[in-house]
């Protein structure tokens, strides 16, 4: 295979500072690669990534040690320019990206800009719209689209220059887990169509361990472990000491391995993991085992609410719709009882985010009515539902003005009408407990300590209801396992949490209920468990069941009924070992 | 949240003029609206304005943002009838040159504002940027800027709009009636604002270069703004207006 991209031993710190973000970098990419990306936050992910796209060291500025060929040209030598014209970078923020406000416009700038001779120009822009799937976008406005086909607007507008290098920077971060998986749809057709090599840097291992030929785990800016996915995901304890989530399933192999149960290449996918297991239990024994361990201890239990507690929240046939259109809401019954951590799950456009700004009072029902801790939104001001109701934003810098991490953690509790002595007090209470600097401007923060200060100032205004706007994205799985920790630990305080999160995996883990919504609508609410293993409604809602749900339903119909209701990693594990034993 | 000079699709005349055209007829009707002294001037280019809005199908959109123009107009007219000492008193303190000097610089203010709104919201930005470049000889990082600058205004105005929702939701009372106390309130905002307005304009950039921003050159545009027999119409109706507001 031929290298295009060669990376050997470079180092590179910003600007003046004496923490290096890559430390010692030697890489080869080929040609057709498929390579993933992926590590904690700070591990210098998008600094490698910039290294790749020419943006290291012409755009970002620092001290730069080593070399980067691209196709035998040294990045540092020529212009930018001249990078780009091999390798096309799509970035984080599309927004940012975009130079036009028509599709069509988008696409023809980079076109223009390179002299690509003006007759094949309109082949090309058709062609590659063609490839992305968006055709029938070709003259819309991009600020009416969706994340999801910006994003694909971004990546046709790159792919129509024809790079032959694809470098994104966390292109689904913002995105549900349908629309996520369709840009790597396109992403593969790109690179098996057209022989695009890609490289992603992403934090959803599933996508990264279906589509990627090789992975490759960043930690503190080197380069903790690489290989094929199958190889790279097998080391899990690895991975969770460096702070980087495995699959669901990959980690049921490696239990059934530890225990000698299975071996070879770990599982990635639930189809995998399904031939796995009902290729060690033998079905015949396994069906008599029917009566065996039904249910499982670990089973998250619903919450004891007292019988006879008030509900904080309640909704009743409540309507919203916004006079330019957009998520309209219809006909939302909802109650919620002190101590309940419900997940909202559905995809982007279902009316979550309304449902959660109707319930802060920051949008007014049109009809019916939202009943906050006894209170009616529509009859009282915003601020003061916001003494009973705190939310954790996805973007912790829209809600952070001030110029210390103490100033900031205490303004929710001045703003309470607590006097400035006591909320200092208060907050230098929980800052201690977070381990953050009280000190610091929080903007000179990391983005995962960032999200902590603001988690902060939710805990430390003691709120009946926390509302969570996707909580864990853009933080890796240490940080969202620690913001969702914290999270439970106020719901058996007696909190009420309502958690709007696309990732499947946490919503199973810490939600003892969901509601599902689809067009601004409730499609049906229960028990996390029943709901995620109801095939049709997942269909319906667009939602993608967790791996472990999935694996345990399909096991259920096809080796034994004792997989039904499962719904962790060791509790499968356990339920196969003891058929195997019996067996 | 629609943007007024949000583009609106459509095949009139007055979309399919040249941009560059279309920027000489708003000129045009502006210095007219500056040089005349009538009434019936004034009003005569306020209708002209008004009456290509309907034609393009913008009217709507021109009426909502006149909402908007005339509480400041009536301000202004205040303003004039406070200070105009001249003349005989007709009522209080307000004298007959004053409020003749006063509603006409009423009326200039609305005319002026309208009719370059109008032509961004029959013209898209690319478009208006690639044709000066083209027949203007414009530098095309300067027409890059000034687009990249009113695309940015929405963006920027959503961002204010999440920031303050944000807040509103931490319990700072931007629902208040009070209006200085709102605004109080709002500068500590200008923090964040900024922050992630230099990050954007900063990943902007890049993005550019890397599309090659640098190689552009006048000849780059795919599309092509010629100037034709109804563009060059256009422009003589466009030096009579002139005239017009010169005679009158």
């Amino acid at each position: 295979m031929k290298t295009i991209i060669n990376v050997d031993d470079v180092s590179f710190s910003y600007g003046a500072q004496t923490e290096q973000a890559l430390k010692h970098i030697s890489l080869d990419v080929n040609k057709g690669d498929f390579i993933g990306i992926i590590g904690p936050s700070g591990a210098g992910k998008s600094t490698l990534a910039a290294c790749l796209s020419g943006a290291v060291p012409h755009h970002y500025t620092g001290t730069f040690f080593g070399s980067v060929m691209v196709d035998g040209n040294d990045t540092c030598e020529v212009s930018l320019t001249d990078v780009s014209q091999i390798v096309g970078s799509v970035l984080q923020d599309i927004d940012t990206q975009m130079v036009a406000s028509v599709v069509e416009d988008e696409m023809l700038f980079g076109l223009e800009n390179f002299g690509v001779p003006h007759d094949q120009i309109e082949q090309r822009v058709s062609e590659t719209l063609e490839t992305v799937g968006i055709s029938d976008l070709r003259d819309r406005e991009i600020a009416t689209l969706s994340g999801g086909q910006k994003q694909k607007v971004a990546i046709a507008a790159i792919l129509a220059m024809r790079p032959r290098v694809l470098v994104l920077d966390e292109p689904t971060a913002a995105l549900d887990p349908a629309s996520s998986t369709l840009v790597f749809e396109t992403l593969r057709e790109a690179n098996r169509a057209l022989g695009i090599t890609i490289v992603v840097v992403e934090q959803k291992v599933a996508l990264l361990s279906e589509y990627c030929n090789r992975v490759l785990v960043l930690n503190h800016g080197e380069i903790a472990l690489q290989g094929e996915p199958h190889e790279v995901f097998a080391h899990t304890d690895e991975l969770r000491t460096i702070g980087v989530d495995c699959p669901r399933v990959t980690r049921i192999f490696n239990s059934l391995e530890a225990d000698g149960l299975a071996s070879g290449t770990p599982c990635l996918d639930v189809d995998e993991a399904e031939r796995l297991i009902s290729g060690i239990v033998d079905p015949a024994h396994a069906a008599s085992e029917a009566q065996a361990p039904a249910g499982s201890p670990h089973a998250p239990s619903l919450r004891p609410h007292a019988k006879d507690a008030e509900p904080v929240l309640t909704f009743d046939h409540v309507e919203f719709a916004y006079p330019n259109g957009g998520a309209a809401v219809h006909d939302l019954n909802l109650t919620l009882y002190p101590g309940e951590l419900v997940g909202i799950v559905g995809q982007n456009g279902a009316g979550k985010t309304t449902l959660t700004k109707l319930l802060t009072g920051l949008l007014k029902p049109a009809s019916g009515s939202v009943r906050v801790t006894g209170l009616d939104t529509a009859a009282v001001p915003t601020s003061r539902i916001a003494r009973e109701v705190a939310t954790l934003f996805q973007n912790p810098d829209r809600q952070i003005c001030k110029d210390t991490v103490l100033d900031e953690v205490a303004f929710g509790l001045e703003l309470a009408g607590i006097d400035r002595a006591e909320a200092l007090r208060r907050a230098q209470l929980v800052i201690d407990r977070f381990g953050l600097p009280a000190d610091e401007a929080p903007f000179s923060l990391s983005r995962g300590q960032r999200q902590m200060v603001a988690l902060a100032s939710v805990v430390v205004v003691e709120p009946k209801i926390v509302v969570l706007d996707e909580p864990t994205s853009g933080l890796d799985y240490r940080e969202c396992m620690t913001v969702m920790e914290t999270v439970r630990t106020m719901a058996e305080r007696g909190c009420a949490v309502i958690m709007v999160c696309h990732d499947m995996e946490v919503v199973s883990d810490f939600a003892e209920r969901i509601v599902v919504m689809a067009d601004g609508r409730i499609l049906d609410r229960g028990r996390t468990h029943e709901l995620f293993s109801n095939i049709d409604l997942m269909r319906r809602a667009y939602v993608e069941p967790p791996q472990v749900i999935e694996l345990s339903r399909r096991l259920a119909s096809s080796v034994s009924p004792a997989f039904a209701q499962v719904s962790e990693v060791t509790d499968v594990v356990r339920i196969t070992k003891e058929m195997v034993r019996r067996g | 949240m629609v943007n007024v000079i949000d583009y609106m699709p459509g095949d009139t005349l007055l979309h399919r003029l040249n941009p560059v055209v279309k920027l000489g007829l708003a000129a045009a009707i502006i210095v007219g609206i500056f040089l005349s002294d009538t009434y019936v001037a004034l009003l005569g280019f306020l209708a002209l304005t008004l009456a290509l809005g309907a034609y393009a199908g913008v009217v709507d959109r021109l009426f909502s943002l006149l909402k908007l123009l005339i509480p400041l107009a009536l301000i202004m007219l205040v303003l004039q009838l406070a200070f105009m000492r001249d003349g005989n008193v007709v009522w209080g303190f307000i004298t007959d040159t004053g409020l003749i000097t006063g509603s006409k610089a009423c009326l200039r203010l609305l005319g002026v504002a309208l009719p370059l709104i109008l032509m961004l919201m029959v013209t898209k930005l690319n478009d208006l940027a690639n044709a000066c470049v083209e027949v203007l000889h414009v530098p095309y990082r300067y027409a890059f800027t000034f687009t990249t600058a009113l695309r940015f205004v929405p963006v920027f105005g959503q961002e204010m709009n999440a920031i303050m929702e944000a807040q509103t939701a931490r319990g700072v009372e931007y629902d208040t009636k009070n209006p200085i106390k709102k605004l109080k309130l709002m500068l500590p905002l200008c923090v964040p604002l900024l922050i992630s307005s230099v990050g954007k304009t900063d990943a902007t950039a890049l993005a550019a270069e890397q599309r090659g921003f640098y190689l552009r050159t006048r000849a780059s545009s795919y599309k092509r703004y010629p100037i034709k027999g109804l563009d060059i119409a256009v422009l003589i109706v466009s030096i009579a207006l002139i005239a017009i507001g010169f005679l009158f």
